[in-house]
């Protein structure tokens, strides 16, 4: 079992919560959200960024709008919705939980440390 | 020198050169049949289409022309197609692929998977190049190796000796720079077979000039040999 693997996961998991937080706080272009992502590790190419963000769309939680650039084509912004807002809450919810469940659980080993 | 062609990326004009334009075709398709199955599989390729245009307008800066490094340097903070969950690109030829979707899936995928064929192995033959072709297909740099389990095979069941022939005859000899790579199990890009080429001329050019010394070194003893035996009876005359 190579652990790379079961860090790929853990970090998918939390992606879309991450996502649509950073979204939440102000409207985002899609290279804004990668520097973010980027620096805590939880995505490492553009290009997967994408089909994320379309599939948050298609399901109402984020939509976009054209927004003119400086520099070469019109760029999407996206912004969140008031269903992606209600979708947020719940994934904080259970992150909560489970923060404080992980923490429970490897107490001992970070005591002992 | 490399011929250019002019594309619409994500609705902007850009100057490609020829091999790169492949292999951006190549990175495009392998990432729309990733998402082909997907509701947004349009709009995704249209989003990630107008992000490498809006990439190589920041890299070129205005000048110049969409090379290899252009390209490279852009695929590298896009993504591979394997980092989408997508089947590497490189490890296929397009009509290979055609050719391939009618076979059944399985066999596609593991075709894909290590791009490799068995064909025998012109350049390391000492009968028909079988046992060359079988190393190179499990990337046994030594043929001799299986050639000696061979030997041994016959001398111990003799059922290699019936084999022989037949693999002989059934399986095809690696002709062109494409068969020798997919033989090897290399992708065949541009690239790749560039280099094969290369070998060979580098090959050629080392055969010519060692067939042109052993005909001097030839020539010479020839011109030599008349006066071999004269040579002590001059001396002694000196």
């Amino acid at each position: 079992m190579k652990i790379e693997n079961t860090r790929a996961q853990m970090r998918k998991g939390v992606l879309e919560l991450c996502v649509l937080s950073i979204i939440s706080e102000k409207e985002a272009y899609p290279s804004d959200i990668i520097g973010k992502l980027k620096e805590s590790k939880l995505i490492v190419v553009e290009g997967t960024l994408y089909p994320l963000l379309n599939r948050l769309k298609n399901a109402n939680l984020l939509h976009y709008t054209w927004k003119e650039s400086n520099a070469g084509p019109p760029r999407k912004y996206y912004r969140i919705t008031d269903e992606g807002k209600q979708f947020l809450d719940g994934l904080l919810d259970t992150w909560n939980e489970l923060n404080h469940a992980v923490n429970q659980s490897t107490i001992k080993l970070t005591t002992n440390e | 020198m490399n011929e250019i062609r002019n594309v619409n990326l994500g609705g902007y004009p850009f100057t490609i050169d020829i091999d790169a334009h492949e292999q951006i075709k190549r990175y495009l398709k392998a990432i729309e049949r990733r998402f082909a199955d997907s509701d947004g599989c349009d709009e995704i390729l249209d989003d990630i289409e107008a992000r490498m245009a809006e990439l190589f307008m920041e890299f070129l800066q205005g000048k110049g022309i969409i090379s290899m490094k252009e390209l490279d340097a852009v695929i590298k903070v896009m993504g591979r197609p394997e980092d989408f969950g997508a089947e590497p690109y490189d490890d296929e030829y397009e009509e290979e692929y055609q050719e391939s979707r009618s076979s059944s899936f399985k066999d596609r995928y593991r075709h894909i998977k290590t791009g490799k064929r068995f064909f025998r192995d012109p350049e390391e033959k000492v009968i028909g190049g079988v046992c060359g072709g079988i190393a190179a297909y499990f990337g046994i740099e030594n043929p001799m190796w299986i050639r000696l389990i061979f030997l041994a095979l016959i001398f111990f069941a003799g059922i290699p000796i019936l084999i022989y022939p037949i693999l002989w005859a059934i399986v095809p000899e690696a002709k062109t720079a494409g068969d020798k790579l997919k033989m090897r199990g290399e992708p065949a890009t541009v690239t790749n077979i560039a280099r094969t080429v290369e070998e060979e001329l580098n090959e050629l050019s080392d055969k010519i000039t060692e067939i042109s010394k052993d005909l001097g070194s030839k020539k010479k003893s020839l011109d030599r040999d008349p006066f071999r035996r004269e040579e002590p009876y001059r001396k002694g005359f000196l």
